[in-house]
């Protein structure tokens, strides 16, 4: 056996020997606060239906902060990082403002949004946006002497020069910067449907807990790793695609 | 003939922690329409940085640079410069044949036809089967004869070579001064190349401008003698060619041994 295959061999024993351990404890406890794998299984099944519809309006919500957050931030981080002077003045209060944690800017936000889609889509647009703004910024106000002046030799236009030359050479940190943002609209948008509460997986898992009914709650929590991990997988392959350049160099 | 480019008094300083750096001072130097010339120096002397000036890239501290009658400020149309540090002047995201059609942003005419002309200057240079490799796909001396592509796609009137030919295998270095000599008569290119290679600077230009210590200036001019027409081995064997190489030499020796006395 080779190497490779002992180690994919260890990767799926440990998870099984958890598996199996865990349902054994919870067999020997025979407690309804202490479902085991079979039952999570089950609440799975009998939940399924439930579970993706709240999901899914998760899911949309954190996708819709991303893509505002990443639609607003790059740009202005790439802008900022060009227009020096500009940049200079605004990054102290972009790091004070990113100090905030999503949470603490919840009542500001209800004060002119309210409780519904757009609030909680607001604050997740703001957590999202903090490591995307800083990152971007970090990345074109130090892009090298060498690429501004092969720009400002060949006369590009300052758009030009943003969108050609700033927006590629910046792309290895923006990414750092969105994989940061992806993990935090997930957990921000499940987190604001707990404090805003509607509907969403956040609520179904809060639901479930009131309820102790915490199978259920455990099969969402199944569910929301496994999506977790698609998303992942996801973000890794657009990301080798957009930078094969900065990787195989 | 026309100057196309001059410099009268240029003087640069870099501001440091340590006091000012004086790099450049009192330098002049003017360069005719049509002509090739050397600029010539020591490593470490101040060539990048005066060739920076000459492309509106850094500000003076003292003096004027003219192109084509007008001060200099910002990088004027019509120079072009092939940077020293052609693994980062080259995009890593695009492909070479990319690298050269970006240089040709604004060169009239339709995206075909310049597709067309990038791909010819990829094969003059030789790198005919490159074009959709990446610059970080190929050598170092590949790399800089796709920077001398995009310099020569850009249509300049005035062409600024940062040792242009440092990183090339002596072999591909003939090779690259014989089709760099070729093609700038071809399309009656003005180049002003810079290097610290003395047999280089005789063998490719009708003038070579020796370079003094730093601060520095162009202390003596050498108009070689010899025909436009060069040949790697009879050029190199002409009376001519040896007296310039003999001159500039000396005159680069007794500068260093003026600085250890
Ligand atoms: N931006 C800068 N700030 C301070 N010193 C610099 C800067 N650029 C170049 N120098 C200094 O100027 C001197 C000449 O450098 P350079 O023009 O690159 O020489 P060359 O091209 O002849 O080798 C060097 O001592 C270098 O350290
Ligand atoms: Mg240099």
């Amino acid at each position: 056996m080779n190497e490779s295959r002992r180690i994919a061999l260890l990767g799926l024993l440990v998870p099984g020997a958890v598996l199996v351990l865990w349902q054994v404890v919870a067999f020997a406890k025979s407690s309804p606060l202490f479902p085991g794998p079979i039952e999570v299984t089950q609440a799975i099944i009998r939940n399924w239906h439930e579970i993706v519809s709240n999901l899914g309006v998760t899911l949309m919500r954190a996708a819709a902060g991303f893509a505002l957050a990443t639609v607003i931030m790059v740009p202005l981080g790439i802008f900022l990082g060009r227009v020096r002077w500009l940049g200079e003045a605004v990054s102290p209060v972009i790091d004070l403002v990113a100090t905030l944690p999503p949470p603490a800017i919840v009542p500001l936000v209800m004060l002119f949004a309210g409780t519904g889609d757009a609030a909680k889509i607001v604050i997740i647009t703001y957590a999202a946006g903090m490591p995307l703004i800083m990152n971007t910024y970090e990345a074109s106000h130090t892009i090298h002497p060498m690429f501004s002046r092969v720009a400002r030799s060949l006369h590009l236009t300052r758009f030009e020069t943003m969108l050609l030359i700033d927006l590629p050479s910046s792309l290895p940190m923006i990414a750092t910067g969105a994989r940061l943002a992806v993990a935090s609209s997930l957990l921000v948008s499940i987190t604001s449907e707990m404090l805003l509460a509607t509907n969403g997986i956040g609520v179904y898992l809060q639901r479930s807990q009131e309820n102790f009914q915490i199978g259920s709650g455990l099969a969402g929590i199944a569910f929301i790793s496994a999506v977790g991990i698609v998303i992942n997988a996801l973000a890794y392959r657009i990301e080798q695609k957009l930078l094969f350049w900065h990787y195989r160099r | 003939m026309t100057d196309i480019l001059t410099a009268r008094n240029v003087a640069k300083d870099f501001g440091g922690t340590g006091g000012t750096l004086s790099i450049i001072d009192g330098l002049n130097l003017a360069v005719k329409k049509g002509e090739f010339v050397s600029l010539v120096g020591p490593s470490g002397c101040g060539k990048t940085t005066l060739l920076l000036c000459l492309a509106g890239l850094q500000s003076l501290t003292r003096g004027e640079i003219t192109f084509k009658g007008v001060p200099v400020m910002e990088p004027p149309q019509g120079l072009a410069v092939v940077f020293q540090d052609y693994s980062r002047s080259l995009l890593p995201w695009n492909t070479n044949l990319d690298n050269i059609l970006f240089g040709m942003r604004r060169v009239a005419g339709d995206a075909r036809a310049k597709r067309d002309r990038a791909a010819e200057l990829l094969e003059a240079v030789g790198l005919g089967g490159f074009g959709g490799h990446y610059p970080w796909q190929v050598s170092g001396g590949m790399q800089q004869r796709v920077a001398i592509a995009r310099g020569l796609a850009s249509e300049s009137e005035l062409l600024l070579l940062d040792e242009p030919l440092a990183a090339v295998d002596a072999q591909t270095r003939a090779d690259m001064q014989d089709l760099f000599l070729d093609l700038a008569r071809k399309f009656n290119q003005t180049c002003l190349l810079v290097t610290h290679d003395v047999e280089e600077a005789v063998y490719m230009a009708q003038r070579v401008l020796v370079l003094g210590p730093r601060p520095t200036k162009v202390v003596r001019e050498v108009t070689i003698e010899l025909p436009r027409e060069r040949d790697q081995l009879e050029t190199r064997e002409d009376p001519a060619f040896l007296a310039a190489r003999h001159e500039v030499l000396s005159l680069i020796r007794s500068m260093r041994t003026r600085k250890a006395a």
